[in-house]
C-alpha cells in the first residue's frame, strides 16, 4: 500500500466485503424503487463519487445521477459564514423520487443541511444512503436509510475518504493512525 | 436584518430565482417548505395548507366561522413568525405577502419576477409533467390564489408596480442573469447603507469589516467559558442549526432543608432538536466529576436529552474540519 508518510493503517473493510455489500444495497433499492418511473440519485461531492459509482451499478431501476457539493467548514482561510452550495444539481428535483448518496454520515452537520435545503426543492420523496455510518459521533439525528455499514468512532479513509486528499482511490476502507513524527 | 421579496407568477421560475439569491447571499430562505417546518412548533394546525398564498372563498359555507378563525391564528402566527425572524436573520421571502409586510422597511428589496404566458407553459409543462391544457389551468388558478390573497389579506393588487424595485421578466433576461440583478441589487443597497454587509466574505474578511461574532437562536453573542464552545458554536453556525447557550440549569442535588447543593448547566441546547450538549475538552481526570453530574441529570430527568462531546470526540471534529485546536 503506498504511505510514504509512514503513517499506519489498519483495514477494516476488504475489497470484497465492500463489494458484497454495496451489491446487496443495490438490490434492495432496486426492489424498494421497484415500478417507480425514475430515480435521481444525488452524489455528494467528492467523497461519495466512488460509492456512488459502483452502487449506480449495481440498480437495476432506471435512475439518473447528479451531483451536489457543498462548503467544508474550516475549509477556508478562516472559519466565517454559512455553508453555500457550491454544486449544484443539473437535474430539477420537483416532484422526483430522491436518494442521496454518502459516504459517511459523523455528526450528522452536512447531511442535516442537505436534507433541508433538498426538500425545499419539493422531491416527491427523499431517502439517503450512506456506505458508512459513525452514529458514535452523532451531534444531530438524521435519518439514515440505507447504510454499508456500521462503523466505530475511528478516523477512516478508503473507498473515496480522505485525508487531506490522500488515500480516497484505496480500494479498502482503513482506520488512519497518524505517525506524529512523521506529518 | 436585510429583507429580500420575491413575488412571481406562476411558472415564471420565481422559486428558483428565490433560492438561488439566498444561496448566493448566504441568506435564509422563507419559503413554503421552511413554513410549514417551523409553524408546527408554534401550535398551528398542519391543515393550513388551505390558507397559504390561497383565494379564500368559503363565505356561505358550512363551518365558515371556524375556518375563518383557524385562517385568522394562521395568519397572524406566519407574520410575526416572519418579523421575529427578521430580527436576527437575513431573509429572502417567497411571496407570502412579504412585499407589503416589509414595506417602507428600508433593509428590504422588492422583486416582482414574471414571464409571458407561453414561456411559463413550458416551463409548467416540463417541471410538472403536465400537458397544456392541465399546465394552463394550473397557472391560471395559481395566479388567482397569489393575486386573491395579496387583495383579501392586504388590499394591495400585486401587478401595482409601486410594489417593486424591481421587475424582471425572466424570458427577457433569464434565470441566470435575473438572479445576478437581484445580487447586484443588494449590493447597490449594501453601498447605500441600507443593506448591512454580505458578500463576498473572502473580500470583507481582507478589509477586516467583519466582526467575527457567533449568535445563538435569539440573536444574543454569549460570553463562553472556554474557547472551544466559541468555536462549536460557530460550527453550529456554519451549519445552520440554532442554539442556545447554556440556557437551563438542572438542579442535582438538596440539602434537608431544600436548597439546591449541586446543579448542572449543559453547555448548549440545539432547540430543533430538543437536545442538549454538553463539551468536555477538560483533561481525562476531571472528566469523572462531570460525568457524575451527567449520570445524576439522567436519573432525575429521564426526558432530557444530552450528548456529551468529549474531548476525543471534540478533536476529531477539528480534525476532520482540518482546525487547530485553541486555548486548551
Amino acid at each position: 500500500m503506498p504511505d510514504e508518510e509512514a503513517n499506519q493503517l489498519e483495514i477494516l473493510l476488504t475489497r470484497e466485503q465492500i463489494y458484497q455489500r454495496v451489491a446487496e444495497l443495490g438490490e434492495k433499492i432496486s426492489k424498494d424503487y421497484s415500478g417507480i418511473e425514475e430515480l435521481i440519485v444525488v452524489a455528494v461531492l467528492r467523497g461519495s463519487v466512488y460509492f456512488a459509482v459502483d452502487l449506480s451499478r449495481r440498480l437495476s431501476i432506471p435512475f439518473s445521477l447528479d451531483f451536489i457539493g457543498i462548503s467544508s467548514y474550516g475549509a477556508t482561510s478562516y472559519p466565517l459564514g454559512i455553508v453555500r452550495i457550491t454544486k449544484d444539481l443539473d437535474i430539477n428535483i420537483v416532484q422526483k423520487h430522491v436518494l442521496l448518496v454518502e459516504d459517511i454520515v459523523d455528526t450528522g452537520l452536512t447531511l442535516n443541511y442537505l436534507i433541508k435545503n433538498l426538500k425545499t426543492r419539493n422531491p416527491k420523496s427523499l431517502r439517503v444512503c450512506s456506505f458508512l455510518d459513525l452514529p458514535g459521533r452523532r451531534i444531530v439525528e438524521v435519518p439514515v436509510d440505507y447504510r454499508g455499514f456500521e462503523i466505530p468512532d475511528l478516523f477512516v479513509v478508503g473507498y473515496g475518504l480522505d485525508f487531506q486528499e490522500r488515500y480516497r482511490n484505496l480500494e479498502v476502507v482503513a482506520a488512519l493512525k497518524k505517525n506524529r513524527s512523521g506529518t | 436584518m436585510a429583507v429580500i421579496t420575491i413575488s412571481r407568477q406562476f411558472g415564471s421560475g420565481g422559486e428558483a430565482v428565490a433560492r438561488l439569491v439566498a444561496e448566493k447571499m448566504g441568506y435564509l430562505l422563507v419559503n413554503k417548505a421552511m413554513i410549514v417546518e417551523n409553524l408546527r412548533s408554534y401550535g398551528v394546525e398542519d391543515d393550513f395548507d388551505q390558507f397559504d398564498e390561497k383565494n379564500f372563498s368559503l363565505i356561505e359555507q358550512a363551518g365558515y366561522r371556524e375556518i375563518e378563525e383557524k385562517r385568522r391564528h394562521y395568519l397572524e402566527t406566519l407574520h410575526n413568525f416572519i418579523y421575529d425572524l427578521a430580527i436576527r436573520e437575513n431573509l429572502v421571502i417567497l411571496g407570502r405577502g412579504g412585499q407589503v409586510l416589509f414595506k417602507d422597511f428600508p433593509p428590504a428589496l422588492h422583486v416582482k419576477i414574471i414571464a409571458p404566458l407561453k414561456g411559463r407553459l413550458e416551463l409548467v409543462c416540463k417541471s410538472y409533467e403536465l400537458d397544456e391544457a392541465v399546465a394552463a389551468r394550473l397557472i391560471e388558478e395559481q395566479d388567482q390564489d397569489r393575486r386573491e390573497y395579496l387583495r383579501q389579506i392586504f388590499g394591495y393588487n400585486w401587478l401595482d408596480l409601486d410594489l417593486y424595485h424591481l421587475v424582471l421578466n425572466t424570458e427577457l433576461f433569464g434565470l441566470e442573469e435575473a438572479v445576478a440583478l437581484v445580487v447586484n441589487a443588494a449590493r447597490v443597497k449594501e453601498e447605500m447603507g441600507d443593506f448591512p454587509l454580505s458578500l463576498p466574505e473572502d473580500s470583507r474578511q481582507e478589509q477586516g469589516l467583519l466582526i467575527s461574532q457567533v449568535h445563538d437562536a435569539t440573536g444574543n453573542a454569549p460570553s463562553f467559558a472556554h474557547p472551544s464552545e466559541e468555536e462549536f458554536a460557530r460550527m453550529l453556525d456554519f451549519y445552520q442549526i440554532k442554539w442556545l447557550y447554556e440556557p437551563k440549569t438542572f438542579p442535582l442535588e438538596w440539602d434537608s432543608e431544600g436548597n439546591i447543593t449541586v446543579a448542572f448547566s449543559p453547555d448548549f441546547y440545539l432547540p430543533e432538536q430538543d437536545i442538549y450538549v454538553e463539551l468536555t475538552t477538560q483533561k481525562q481526570k476531571l472528566v469523572w466529576r462531570k460525568n457524575k453530574k451527567i449520570r445524576r441529570l439522567r436519573e432525575i430527568y429521564p426526558h432530557v436529552k444530552i450528548k456529551i462531546i468529549y474531548g476525543r470526540d471534540y478533536r476529531g471534529l477539528l480534525q476532520k474540519y482540518g482546525i487547530e485546536e485553541k486555548g486548551e
